[in-house]
């Protein structure tokens, strides 16, 4: 887990990071939300929509968003104060992911940062963007 | 940039951040009139101004501010330095 302070950050700092969605991965998420939308259940139904499988959760993939935060940038002193998330592509099972982020803007009064974020998959299609905002609490 | 024009930058801020198209600002409006200005919301609206009118502010600056008529006063102020 990376530990950036405040005074560590500058404008341009990055961080990125691998992952795989596997079928345990959305199974687990199922769990948690119950969203049984028949798009992230049933391959058949997600196929007559235009799809080429059933769809992983689009709040699954983005909860890596709080991975890059939480333990890349800034890390262990991060406080989420909100986060805005486009979805662009749908993420199938098995699909791998580079998640990376990059410091945008900080506020220096308030110790806030905003991070541009972006998930892009093996064939190099942006899946998703998000404008994330967070607080360095390293005091 | 007058102060009108600055208010009225100030205010378009206040209803995307609150998520108010008609919200309508004064100069004594301040966070007891806004139930969800919150901290949390004021660390928004602060960042939200600065990258807006590309200022940026010192806590000492923010921390005597009562109400949304000093915010635009300061505003004023840094943007004349």
């Amino acid at each position: 887990m990376n530990e950036y302070m405040f005074s560590d950050i500058t404008i341009g700092l990055e961080a990125s990071f691998d992952v795989t969605i596997d079928s345990s991965k959305m199974s687990m998420f199922l769990e948690i939300c119950n969203d049984t939308n028949p798009l992230h259940m049933c391959g058949e139904y997600a196929r007559s929509k235009g799809f080429s499988e059933k769809v992983v959760h689009g709040l699954l993939t983005s909860s890596f968003y709080s991975t890059l935060v939480g333990v890349h940038l800034p890390g262990k002193y991060c406080v989420l104060h909100g986060i805005d998330i486009k979805f662009i592509q749908p993420v199938y099972i098995q699909d791998k992911l580079v998640v990376s982020g990059k410091v945008k803007y900080i506020n220096e009064a308030y110790r806030q940062i905003e991070i541009r974020a972006l998930i892009v998959n093996q064939h190099g299609k942006k899946v998703s963007t998000a404008t994330i905002r967070v607080g360095v609490k390293d005091e | 940039m007058s102060r009108d024009e600055i208010f009225e930058g100030v205010q378009d801020i206040f209803r995307d951040i609150f998520d108010e198209d008609n919200l309508v600002l004064e100069d004594t409006t301040n966070s007891d009139s806004i139930e969800e200005w919150d901290s949390l919301n004021h660390i928004n609206l602060v960042s939200a101004i600065e990258k807006e009118f590309k200022i940026k502010f010192a806590l000492g600056e923010l921390m005597g501010l009562k109400n949304v008529g000093d915010m635009i006063n300061l505003m004023i102020e840094k943007s004349n330095e």
